[in-house]
């Protein structure tokens, strides 16, 4: 599935990407070797050398099985933002982008909220999706999920949960990034991203702990 | 050390020891006795050169003020008893030795961490020596944290000490120490496990008012007070909100892997060993467990051993686990003794059938207690790392499943778990258990229902699968079936604004429920018509929806709740022009119902003066389809104006099908083609080119009708009669 990304800039419609930004807490992870990740034509940036979180990793490697529904679509990953200046000409239109947070690290929640200031506003009514892993863990404390709530309830952008220890919930991940990367991208009739949106934005609960039935 | 062996011996009869002490059975002889002495010799003098033994010695006989620091004996025999500890667990003599030997500082305060964290008992711990160390536990200078660690593994090992009587006689004791701040959670939380009738005091309740002042309201003292409120409600008469957080933290972290490993070494024989022979079984004791939290315990009793030996008739309680048959349940009825550990319950169906029937506000508190305490651990407080779909917690949630179904309704404390749970669930972890679960949850009132329940709901079901969305419109379809069902169950027909009273702790009225089931009808809707459009009108999605829909057609007539919802126009245009066969056939079934429950409602209207009022609008909506159905069906009048579907006439013409406006009638159909078809073969074998259009005379027409109600489209036939 190797590309030259110059053509496509005209016949942008076919070309639909996906842009992660992965934060980590650098503690546990391997760095899995960059042969595997050239296979599955992962395209990583400068600053970024190796697919730094497992399950971003595994992502990645399901990705292969979703194809037969879509025309190559293809994913980059990021650290942060902005993006390096150096490949833009022939970087392709980004249709949705995905802020993978995980909740066990600080650092995580910081660099997301650095980077969303480098974000084109035009992205937020509809191509911007938030996902937390990690959010059952005895560790997260609660006050860091309520601020990621209240981050993707202000910015009107869903906030998925995922569970990345398991084969089985990253590829659910998968599917349900892909339900709304189709809707990003315009590739479902009579639904755009900001309707999808409104539809499926982060509401911040009250206290769920005492829901008075007095 | 004789005396040890001798106390050993004899006690061996009940718990299995370490020293495997086996009396077969055999005949009365002499030669035997004398035979069976020397063996004892024999194992006596085998056991005095049994390291552990001598370590146990040790420990026991060590004099006061002996230093700690620099001696080696003491190194050597603390690592060969955490050695035991750590790989088959710790005899209930041992844990008395060492207990006794921590908890009275003879040798400093140091040794006294390690050895309280290598107490991991292997079968039961005798209550003596948990009473023993509470009592050092007053007397001695034992610091702070070491105390905190002694209470947090009376809390760990609660479930393995023998009998609480003791324990319950020094309750006072125990409560003293609710005073100290640093040990006030845990000192609650073990008075929580404790508690009886007997023990709630006014001074205790002042008592703990006075720390709630102090502290605030914390939620360790507000369970306990709300325990206290449960048994005498004269003494708690501060608010104490109905539905409280999970429960207290668990504390069992630094043995916890210990005793999972001991346990899943030792297998079955702590089952064997348990004190009673229960003849409610559950599988529990052949499981693997590994996770030591989510076992449903053995159910045994409460009583010490020595009590059980007295007849149990007259006036003396009857243990739940000496019962074995629905007429023995019946006979003791009146004096039954609910076992130690709640958990039980959940495995025996006499003992649900006994809690159901009783409505024993204390036994249902305790179960929710335990019921919320396990689920937040297993799968909202998860430890890094470990999958919550293991075999354990699936065999646990379907238990649970099968109780709730026992029973017709769910606890209360599932119901709080799953709120929390839904909100950071992703979809597709335990996916059918926790539709299962959420499909038992009570009548949510409606302005609560939105926030607690829709809201998560509606963003799962846009973002997931299509999978996810047909499971979602089954599991909301039979949550309102179970609702209906209820309310036609337990309404009582006083007036027309009833209470419906029942045992769950939600009292409602009519106009209360008809709201909560119309903002559920509502939602659904919602998301049937987004979710076909998202999907194209998938048939599979389309087939639930309908399911739905048939439920809900029928809520006046089959559930007798006078309320009639119509189905949005989201739902019924790609129902009546879906490609399959089936789906326009339920849709006509589904008009058909609505039909007859709308017209016996205006009868029932004009007839009695019961004030069911149905809306004008909806005899509109249903007016309208039905005209569009039949108008295109059968009419062949589809796009005309007022149809339901108005298209501009350039944009048809544009579209190239002749004769647009009987393209969806029942010989052009999509759904409908291959029978047109087949029936023009049938009636006019011998012509060879196809005309559909004479089906359309009167003729053939009433033949292919009757053709197509004998292929099984009942709907059909039904909502438009055949003359």
């Amino acid at each position: 599935m190797l590309h030259t990304f110059g053509k496509y800039k005209e016949r942008a419609y076919l070309h639909t990407i996906i842009l992660f930004i992965v934060y980590l807490s650098y503690n546990n992870y391997q760095f899995p070797a960059d042969g595997k990740c050239s296979s599955h034509n992962c395209y990583s940036y400068n600053n970024l050398i190796n697919c730094q979180l497992s399950a971003c990793y595994k992502l990645l490697t399901l990705y292969n099985l979703t194809t037969r529904t879509f025309t190559f679509p293809t994913r980059r990953l990021a650290k942060s933002l902005p993006l390096p200046v150096e490949n833009e000409e022939s970087r392709p239109r980004i249709d949705l982008v995905v802020f993978i947070i995980n909740l066990t690290s600080e650092l995580s929640f910081q660099s997301t909220e650095a980077s969303l200031k480098y974000l084109d506003p035009g992205y937020f009514l509809g191509k911007v999706c938030f996902m937390a892993t990690n959010a059952r863990n005895a560790s997260v404390p609660t006050e860091r999920l309520d601020a990621v709530r209240k981050l993707a309830a202000s910015l009107h952008c869903p906030l998925l949960f995922a569970e990345d220890q398991t084969p089985d919930g990253v590829a659910n991940a998968t599917e349900r990034l892909l339900t709304i990367l189709k809707v990003a991208a315009g590739l479902v009739p009579m639904a755009t991203p900001l309707y999808l949106s409104n539809l499926t934005r982060c509401t911040v609960p009250l206290d769920i702990d005492q829901p008075s039935f007095d | 050390m004789a005396a040890n062996q001798s106390a050993s011996g004899s006690s061996d009869s009940e718990s299995p020891s370490l020293f495997d002490s086996s009396s077969q059975p055999a005949p009365n002889s002499r030669s035997f006795n004398r035979s069976v002495r020397v063996a004892e010799k024999e194992r006596r003098k085998n056991e005095a050169e049994d390291p552990f033994v001598l370590a146990l010695k040790f420990f026991s006989d060590v004099e006061a003020g002996t230093p700690a620091f620099g001696n080696d004996n003491l190194e050597r025999n603390l690592v060969l008893v955490e050695r035991v500890a750590y790989s088959k667990g710790l005899s209930p003599e041992a844990i008395s030795v060492m207990l006794e030997f921590a908890m009275s500082l003879r040798m400093g305060t140091s040794p006294c961490v390690r050895v309280l964290k290598c107490l991991v008992p292997a079968s039961v711990v005798p209550q003596e020596a948990v009473v023993r160390a509470m009592v050092w536990l007053g007397v001695c200078k034992i610091p702070a944290s070491t105390q905190v660690l002694f209470i947090k593994w009376v809390l760990t090992i609660f479930d393995m000490i023998d009998a609480k009587d003791q324990l319950r006689a020094i309750y006072g004791f125990i409560f003293s120490f609710v005073t100290e701040e640093y040990l006030c959670p845990f000192v609650c939380h073990l008075l929580y496990l404790l508690t009886r009738k007997e023990s709630v005091r006014h001074f205790r309740v002042q008592k703990l008012l006075e720390l709630q002042s102090k502290l605030g309201r914390q939620p360790f003292l507000l369970h306990l007070l709300s325990l206290y409120k449960v048994f005498c409600p004269e003494y708690v008469t501060l608010s104490i909100p109905s539905r409280m957080k999970s429960g207290f933290r668990n504390h069992n972290s630094p043995w916890k892997s210990a005793l999972i490993a001991v346990q899943r070494r030792n297998g079955s024989q702590i089952a064997s060993s348990a004190s009673l022979p229960s003849t409610i079984k559950d599988k529990t004791s052949s499981r693997k467990r590994k996770h030591y939290h989510l076992e449903l315990p053995v159910l045994c009793s409460q009583v010490n051993k020595q009590a059980q030996t007295e007849p149990s008739l007259g006036r003396k309680l009857v243990p739940l686990v000496q019962l074995s048959s629905f007429t023995q349940l019946l006979d003791h009825m009146h004096r039954i003794e609910l076992p130690a550990q709640m958990g039980s319950l959940l495995g025996s169906s006499l003992a649900l059938q006994y809690l159901d029937c009783v409505q024993d506000e204390f036994a249902l508190l305790r179960l929710n207690f335990w019921l919320g305490y396990a689920l937040h651990e297993e799968f909202l407080f998860c430890g890094d790392g470990r999958a919550s779909n293991s075999e354990e917690a699936l065999q646990f949630l379907d238990k649970l499943l099968s109780t709730q179904h026992f029973l017709q309704e769910s606890f209360s404390s599932t119901e709080v778990f799953l709120y929390k749970f839904l909100s950071v669930w992703d979809g597709s972890l335990l996916r059918p258990q926790i539709l299962s679960l959420l499909s038992n949850i009570p009548v949510v009132p409606s302005s609560q229902i939105g926030r607690l329940l829709f809201e998560p709901l509606m963003q799962l079901f846009f973002t997931s699968s299509l999978f996810f969305k047909c499971g979602l419109i089954e599991c909301l379809n039979s949550m309102l079936l179970k609702w209906l069902v209820w309310h036609s169950v337990y309404a009582l027909e006083d007036d027309l604004d009833i209470s419906l009273n029942s045992h769950t702790s939600v009292n409602m009225t009519l106009s209360g429920f008809k709201d909560s089931v119309m903002e559920l009808v509502h939602f659904v809707g919602r998301l049937a018509s987004v979710g076909l459009q998202l999907e194209g009108g998938h048939s599979l999605l389309l087939s639930f929806i309908l399911d739905f829909y048939e439920t809900v057609c029928d809520t006046f007539l089959k559930y007798g709740l006078p309320l009639i919802v119509m189905f949005p126009p989201g739902v019924f245009f790609p129902a009546l022009l879906s490609p399959d066969p089936v789906s326009v056939d339920r849709l006509a079934y589904i008009m058909y119902r609505y039909k007859v429950n709308l017209t016996s409602a205006k009868n029932q209207e004009k007839g009695t003066e019961q004030a069911f009022h149905i809306n004008r609008q909806t005899f509109r909506e249903f007016n309208h389809y039905l005209v569009v159905m039949v108008s295109c069906l059968w009419n062949s009048r589809m796009f005309h104006s007022g149809m339901g579907v108005e298209l501009g006439e350039e944009l048809l013409l544009k579209s190239n099908v002749p004769q647009y406006s009987k393209s969806f009638d029942l010989v052009h159909h999509p759904a409908f083609l291959s029978y047109a078809v087949d029936f023009h073969h049938k009636c006019w074998p011998e012509r060879k080119d196809l005309d559909l259009d004479s089906i359309k005379q009167s003729k053939p027409w009433s033949w292919y009708l009757e053709y197509l109600h004998n292929q099984g489209y009942d709907g059909l036939k039904q909502i438009v009669p055949a003359p």
